[in-house]
C-alpha cells in the first residue's frame, strides 16, 4: 500500500455511514457508557439498604442539573444497548437479517433511543 | 495474550448474560407499570428475601461479565498503541471484579 499511487477517496464531507453501522456503533459506545455508571450504580445499592437519609441524597443527586445531564445519557445508552442488544439476538436466530429489515430495524433503534433519552424529562 | 473469556465461550457468555438481563429488566418494568413506584421499605423488604437476593446476585453477575466482554472487545479492537491493552485490561478486570465483591457483599448482608 505504502507509495502507491492510485487515488485514495476520504472525503468525511461525501462518506456516509450506512444507517446498520451507525446503529452498530452506538451499541458499542452505549455499552462503555452504560459500563462507566456501574461504580455508581453500586454506590446507589449500597445506600438503597440504608438510613432514610441515605437514600434521599441519591435522589437528590439525580434531581441535581449534573444528575439530569447523567440520568438523560444512561436513559439513551440504556435504550440504544437494550434495542440494538434485542435486534443482534433475533437476527441470531435469523429475525430480520435481510437487509431491508436490517436497515429499519436499525433506524428504529436509533429513533426509539433518542425517545428514551427524553423519558427522564417527562418524569 | 490468552483471556479467560475468549472465542466462542465469550460469545456464548455475553448472549446468555444478555438474556438474563433482558428477563430481570422486562419483569422490572412490568412490576413498575402495574402498581404505583415500591417505597423504599417495599424495596428493602423484597430484596431481603433468600430468593430475591439470588436473583439480584445472578443479575448482577449478568451484569459484570457482560461488560466485561464488551469492554474486553471494545480494547481490543480500538486501543493503541497495542501493547497498552494487557494494563488497560487488568485494570478493568480488577474494578469489575471490586465491583462484583461489592454488589454481592451488599445484597448478602442485607438479606441475612
Amino acid at each position: 500500500m505504502q507509495g502507491s499511487r492510485r487515488p485514495v477517496f476520504l472525503s468525511f464531507a461525501r462518506l456516509r455511514f450506512p444507517v446498520g453501522a451507525v446503529a452498530s456503533i452506538g451499541h458499542r459506545i452505549s455499552g462503555v457508557v452504560l459500563a462507566c455508571a456501574l461504580p455508581f450504580a453500586a454506590v446507589a445499592l449500597g445506600r438503597s439498604f440504608s438510613e432514610e437519609g441515605d437514600y434521599a441524597s441519591v435522589v437528590d443527586g439525580l434531581q441535581s442539573p449534573a444528575g439530569r445531564v447523567a440520568l438523560i445519557v444512561v436513559a439513551w445508552a440504556a435504550g440504544h444497548h437494550l434495542l440494538a442488544g434485542i435486534r443482534h439476538l433475533l437476527m441470531d436466530i435469523g429475525v430480520g437479517a435481510s437487509l431491508p429489515a436490517a436497515r429499519a430495524s436499525a433506524f428504529a433503534v436509533i429513533a426509539l433511543a433518542v425517545l428514551a433519552a427524553a423519558l427522564p424529562l417527562a418524569a | 495474550m490468552k483471556f479467560a473469556l475468549s472465542g466462542r465461550r465469550a460469545f456464548i457468555v455475553q448472549r446468555l448474560s444478555a438474556l438474563v438481563l433482558l428477563a430481570f429488566l422486562a419483569g422490572t418494568a412490568l412490576r413498575l407499570a402495574l402498581g404505583p413506584l415500591p417505597t423504599r421499605d417495599q424495596w428493602q423488604a423484597w430484596s431481603a428475601q433468600p430468593h430475591a437476593a439470588a436473583l439480584l446476585i445472578l443479575v448482577v453477575l449478568s451484569l459484570i461479565a457482560h461488560a466485561w466482554v464488551g469492554i474486553r472487545d471494545v480494547v481490543l479492537d480500538y486501543l493503541r498503541p497495542a501493547r497498552w491493552r494487557p494494563a488497560v485490561l487488568a485494570v478493568v478486570a480488577v474494578g469489575l471484579a471490586w465491583l462484583l465483591a461489592r454488589a454481592t457483599y451488599l445484597l448478602v448482608l442485607h438479606a441475612l
